[in-house]
Parts: structure tokens; C-alpha cells; sequence
């Protein structure tokens, strides 16, 4: 089951990022903090560890449900550009994205003859930071950056529910408290850009 | 004494709502409650914890929480004068304010912890707080490179995260959640189980904090943030932010010291020369002060990295000490000199008159022949110390040819940098046309503050204190 999970992560993150719409790329973020969601709620249920199932209920909350919502009311507010076409073509974004998979595993390599169970979990979870940084840098306007950024906070979390099984609860609840701040201050941007132009 | 170091700015947070006529002065000298207990925490017996073993007070973060505070103080009275040489409104000046506010907490928070999970907490909250500060300026360009911030910001401090991650399950096994616990991990760093995920944690985590600092890949991020920002945010940034983030790296570093010596070093060394290689000749042509002082910065903090993992500890810390009071002064400093004939060097040291004029002319030709070594300045020492500790170390170690070669690359390159502030220097002196410019009080009291507070560092009782940190 965590497989299915950590593989269902892996290919929302995939779709998001040939994905040249912004409302289809909101979905697909919340695909992916779904299935994030739900690894820690199955990780917690199964290793009966409060902290991580309370935070795989904020995620499911905020991140898969809360967070796109509102990205998607501010876009809309703010007459975003819903055409985010990549600047990577798919030609090479084909290439590139199973060059990034086999590099991570070959990096993490040395860690299955330490690691038994978590070797490969790590490797997708460097690999998904990797595909989220490609997500920011492959788009110039600034709504699919964020996603991006989003992601990047999305396969940290991915790394401290399968290599340690969660972090100590004060760091879950320090990250989210900056993610919230994060989406904060995104917001008040958004408005001094009105203000602005 | 938390409550106590955290007061001051949750003062200015609170008097930022105010506007009331002077609550300017009240925003401004309220920093300089932060010495009550900073001067305690100097008479203290350390180290001790606060918050449990969450947060630490020992004489390193001690010290560099006093670099911080100085700083804070002399920004915030610069900011008295602010609005005579840029356009800000009233309300945004107490909106920056704000925001100043709540970036100091995130440093004092970072400075302070013990535990791997907070510095990030305290670190992320400082970021993003500056977000807004760059934000103040209404340009366009300010508003794309506050978005930039926002983001490539971000990325450095993820990879942090990341790094700390793997950094906890790598010691997960045998400390359990104490794992996250910087003084811990140092305790039983030669047992962690894993010490390749370790080695690989720290080095993300080292790319995240030095990305942060504008290092090579990101060499050109931070300064066109810092030019694009209202002046005092350079400052803030130079004097503040890179010495909390160059605390984490000794942090980190001091456990992989332990985990393996030889792999930080030479992770280290490489990253950072390849760091003033690409900034060498970035200062070599840069055209305008702020970006000239930015790329300096980040030689400076690449030099503090190299001198702090080669074993001359003392002579990072003075290198550390004299950057966070001098480069702020210099940033600070070119609210005046582009006030006329903007990112122009020519003649930027002409037409002061008066006793104030007279004594920021001296100040500033003062900084900018500290800020390339020239001796008395406390860099000329730190670099003849921490070259000395570097051809220490070659000599013990199998590669000594290897950092030999290093060590004279790197001189070359600061040569290039030191015949550019000095060409620098004379056509601010000897070229162009002279404009009228006018000092006023707040540029003058920081500067002064600065220039004191350079003495103080230089006194044989301070200098036997950065001794006895490590």
C-alpha cells in the first residue's frame, strides 16, 4: 500500500509537470497532497503514531483541499493567465524526467546496503524535490512557480514520513505554520502587484 | 531571558501600528533595549538551554546574537532618515517595520537553537519577512525580484530542510528524536549508523544555506535583490541574515567534522573557491556600489566558510565579526552616495562640506579600505590567521600540494578584488564632477556606531573572547 502511495505521489508529479493549464495543474498539486495525505495517515495508522496521522489530516485539509481552493479563488480575483505553457519542451522533458529518476536511485545506491526498507523511498523522495525545482523552473510566470514551491514542501514532507516515519511533532507544526505564513505573504503580493501596475 | 531578547522587537511590532508623530524615535531606539540582555547573557556562565533543550546559549551564538543586535540597532537608526533619500510613504515605512520585526524574532529564534528543526523554523520566518521589506519599494523592478526572493529564497531553504532530514534519519536509530539536536548529533556523531545519508544531508543542507548567501550557483540573485531593494534591506541582509545563516553552516559542519573531516573540507574548499572564482570577476566589472558591495559580501562569507572548516576558528570568527559591522555601513553609506548621479562611482566621494559631511567622508573611505584588508582593519588579521591556519593544515595533511595551489588561486582571485575597490575607491576621490550631497543625523550615528563597535572588536579582551569560543 505505501508503494501504491508513494507511486501515485510520483505520478500526479509527473502529470503536474507536463501539464500547461493552471487550474489542471491545481489538480494535480492536490492529487499529489492526496496521495501524500494518505501515505502518513496509512504509515501512522500502521506504526500507531498519533503526530503523524494528525498531520496527514492538516494535509489532507490544507494542502489537498484548503490550499488549491485557494489558489484557485486568488487566480480568479486576480485575473491570472490560466496558459502556462513549459518552457522545457515535452520532447526533452521526456528525457529529462527518467534521467532524474535513475540518477537519484544510482545517488541513493549506496544506501540500500545500509538502509534495508527505506533506500528506495529516499531516492523518490530527492527525485521529487528534483521534478518540483524543474516544475519552478520551467515556468515563467509566477502561479506555477508557486506550485512548485508548494511540491518542494510536498516531497519534504514525502522524506520525513518515509525515511524517519515524521518528524518530531514541533517541527510539523513549524513547517506549517511557514507554509501558511508562505501563502500569507503570496497573497500580499498579489495585492501590491495591483497596487503597483 | 528569552522573553527578554525577543521584547525589543515585539516592541517595534506593536509600535509599527502606532502613528503616532513619534513613534518613529520610539521604532528606532527601541532596539537598543536588546543590550540589557545581551550584556547579560555576556555575564552569564555558559552554555546553558532554554525552552527545554530546544534553544542554547553558549559563546558562539552569544557572540553572534551581539553581531546581529549591533546590527539591528545600526540599521534602524539610518531608517531615521530614510525617507530623505528615497520615496516611501509613511505607512509603508511601518509596514517595513513590521516586517523587520518579525524577521529579527526568526533570527534571534535561529541563532538561538539547539535543535536542527527550530534553526529551519527561525531561518524560513526570516525569509519570509523579508519578502515584504523588498516589497516597500514600489518599482517594478523591486516587486519581480521581492517575487524572486520569495522563491528562489524558498528553494535555499528547502534544500535545508532536506538536508536536515536526512540528516535526523541518519541518526534517527540510535538518538531516537533527540536525533534533531545539534548538541547530540556532536556527542555521538561518530556513531551515527548511516554515515553516508548523513554526509549527504549535510552537503544539501550546506548547498541550501550557502544558496542563501549567494554562493556559486546563485551569485547574481542576491544582488539584484539587494539593488532592486530600498538600501537599509542590504544592510539588514549583509549584517543580519548571512551571519545567522553562516552560524547554521558552523553548526552543521562542527558534526561532520566528527562523521568525516576529509569530506568536508574538500567539499567545502572546492564549493567555496569556485564561489570567489565566478565573484572575482563578477566585482571586476560591476558598475554600481550596492552590487559591488553585494558580491563582496558573498567573497567575505566564502572566505569564513573556508577558514572555519580549515581549523582557524578565531580567525572566522574576526572575519565574521568585522564583515557584519563594516558591510552594512558600506550599504548603508550608499543612500548618500547615489544620491546624486545614481550607480555612478565618479565623484562619489565629492562635494561634502560641513562637520557631518566632513565625518562621513572619513568614515566611508575608512570602510571601504577595511572591507579589502588593508591593514589596521580586522580583515587584514583575520586573513593573515586564517591563511596561516589553512598552510597548518595543508601541512598535516596528504594533499598539502593541492591546497598549497588553492590557497594561491584564492589570493590571486582576492588580488583581482582588491585592485577593483582600490581603482573603486580612487574614482570615487579623484574623478568625475563634484555634487553637493547632505548627510544627515541617522547615516552618521550608524556609521559611527559601526566604526566604534570595530575598535571594540579590535581591544585584546575581545579578541581573547573569540579565542575561548571554540
Amino acid at each position: 500500500m505505501i508503494d501504491f502511495f508513494i507511486g501515485m505521489f510520483l505520478a500526479t508529479l509527473i502529470s503536474a509537470l507536463f501539464t500547461t493549464r493552471l487550474y489542471r495543474l491545481l489538480f494535480w498539486y492536490s492529487m499529489n497532497s492526496l496521495a501524500l495525505a494518505f501515505l502518513a495517515l496509512y504509515i501512522g495508522q500502521d506504526i500507531n503514531d498519533n503526530p503523524l496521522i494528525i498531520s496527514g489530516m492538516v494535509t489532507l485539509i490544507f494542502k489537498a483541499i484548503g490550499i488549491p481552493y485557494f489558489l484557485k479563488k486568488l487566480s480568479l480575483k486576480h485575473q491570472i493567465n490560466r496558459s502556462i505553457p513549459p518552457n522545457i519542451s515535452v520532447h526533452y522533458a521526456i528525457i529529462l524526467i527518467p534521467g532524474i529518476l535513475v540518477f537519484t536511485f544510482y545517488l541513493a545506491q549506496p544506501l540500500s546496503q545500509m538502509m534495508s526498507e527505506h533506500a528506495n523511498y529516499v531516492a523518490i523522495s530527492i527525485s521529487s524535490l528534483f521534478l518540483a525545482l524543474i516544475l519552478m523552473m520551467q515556468h515563467k510566470s509566477i502561479a506555477p512557480k508557486i506550485i512548485g514551491f508548494l511540491t518542494i514542501e510536498n516531497s519534504l514532507f514525502l522524506l520525513a514520513t518515509t525515511a524517519t516515519g515524521g518528524m518530531p511533532m514541533i517541527v510539523e507544526l513549524g513547517i506549517f505554520f511557514d507554509l501558511l505564513m508562505a501563502i500569507v505573504i503570496i497573497n500580499l503580493l498579489f495585492l501590491k502587484n495591483e497596487e503597483t501596475t | 531571558m528569552l522573553y527578554l531578547l525577543i521584547l525589543p522587537p515585539l516592541l517595534m511590532f506593536l509600535v509599527s501600528f502606532s502613528h503616532a508623530r513619534n513613534s518613529k524615535y520610539i521604532l528606532s531606539f527601541s532596539t537598543f533595549l536588546i543590550l540589557i540582555p545581551i550584556v547579560s547573557l555576556f555575564l552569564m556562565q555558559k552554555p546553558f538551554h532554554l525552552l527545554d533543550d530546544y534553544l542554547i546559549v553558549d559563546k558562539l551564538n552569544s557572540y553572534v546574537l551581539l553581531l546581529v543586535s549591533i546590527v539591528a540597532i545600526g540599521v534602524s537608526l539610518s531608517l531615521l532618515t530614510l525617507y530623505k533619500h528615497v520615496k516611501i510613504q509613511e505607512r509603508e515605512y511601518h509596514r517595513f517595520y513590521r516586517f523587520f520585526a518579525i524577521f529579527w524574532v526568526g533570527l534571534i529564534i535561529s541563532i538561538l537553537a539547539n535543535h536542527m528543526g527550530i534553526f529551519w523554523i527561525g531561518l524560513e520566518l526570516a525569509t519570509l519577512s523579508t519578502v515584504y521589506m523588498i516589497k516597500t519599494n514600489k518599482s517594478k523592478n523591486a516587486s519581480a525580484e521581492a517575487w524572486n526572493y520569495m522563491l528562489v529564497g524558498a528553494i535555499g531553504v528547502s534544500l535545508v530542510l532536506f538536508g536536515i532530514i536526512l540528516m535526523y534519519a541518519s541518526a534517527k536509530p540510535i538518538l531516537g528524536e533527540d536525533a534533531m539536536n545539534f548538541s547530540s548529533l556532536l556527542l555521538h556523531a561518530k556513531e551515527i549508523p548511516y554515515p553516508f545519508l548523513f554526509e549527504m544531508g549535510f552537503a544539501i543542507s550546506a548547498v541550501g544555506l550557502f544558496v542563501k548567501m549567494g554562493f556559486f550557483p546563485m551569485n547574481l540573485w542576491l544582488t539584484n535583490i539587494e539593488r532592486a531593494a530600498f538600501y537599509p534591506v542590504a544592510a539588514l541582509f549583509s549584517g543580519m541574515l548571512e551571519t545567522s545563516v553562516i552560524l547554521g553552516f558552523f553548526r552543521f559542519s562542527d558534526i561532520a567534522k566528527e562523521v568525516n573531516y576529509w569530506h568536508l573540507f574538500g567539499f567545502t574548499m572546492l564549493y567555496s573557491t569556485i564561489t570567489i572564482f565566478i565573484v572575482a570577476f563578477l566585482i571586476y566589472r560591476s558598475k554600481d556600489f550596492i552590487r559591488l558591495f553585494a558580491l563582496s559580501g558573498i567573497e567575505h562569507m566564502a572566505l569564513v566558510a573556508i577558514f572555519w572548516v580549515s581549523g582557524g576558528t578565531f580567525a572566522a570568527l574576526l572575519h565574521l565579526g568585522a564583515h557584519a559591522f563594516i558591510k552594512p555601513s558600506l550599504f548603508l553609506a550608499t543612500g548618500i552616495l547615489e544620491s546624486n548621479g545614481k550607480y555612478n562611482f565618479n565623484g562619489a566621494l565629492k562635494g561634502y562640506h560641513g562637520v557631518k559631511g566632513k565625518i562621513f567622508l572619513f568614515l566611508v573611505g575608512l570602510f571601504l579600505l577595511a572591507i579589502i584588508s588593508l591593514p589596521p582593519s580586522p580583515m587584514f588579521f583575520s586573513e593573515i590567521y586564517g591563511f596561516s591556519a589553512m598552510i597548518s593544515f595543508a601541512k598535516g595533511s596528504d594533499y598539502f600540494l593541492l591546497i598549497i595551489v588553492n590557497i594561491i588561486i584564492l589570493l590571486l582571485l582576492l588580488s583581482i578584488i582588491f585592485y577593483k575597490f582600490v581603482n573603486v575607491y580612487q574614482m570615487m576621490k579623484y574623478e568625475g564632477k563634484e555634487r553637493q550631497k547632505k548627510v544627515y543625523f541617522g547615516e552618521i550615528a550608524a556609521l559611527a556606531l559601526f566604526a566604534l563597535c570595530i575598535v571594540f572588536l579590535m581591544l585584546p579582551s575581545s579578541l581573547k573572547y573569540l579565542r575561548g569560543i571554540v
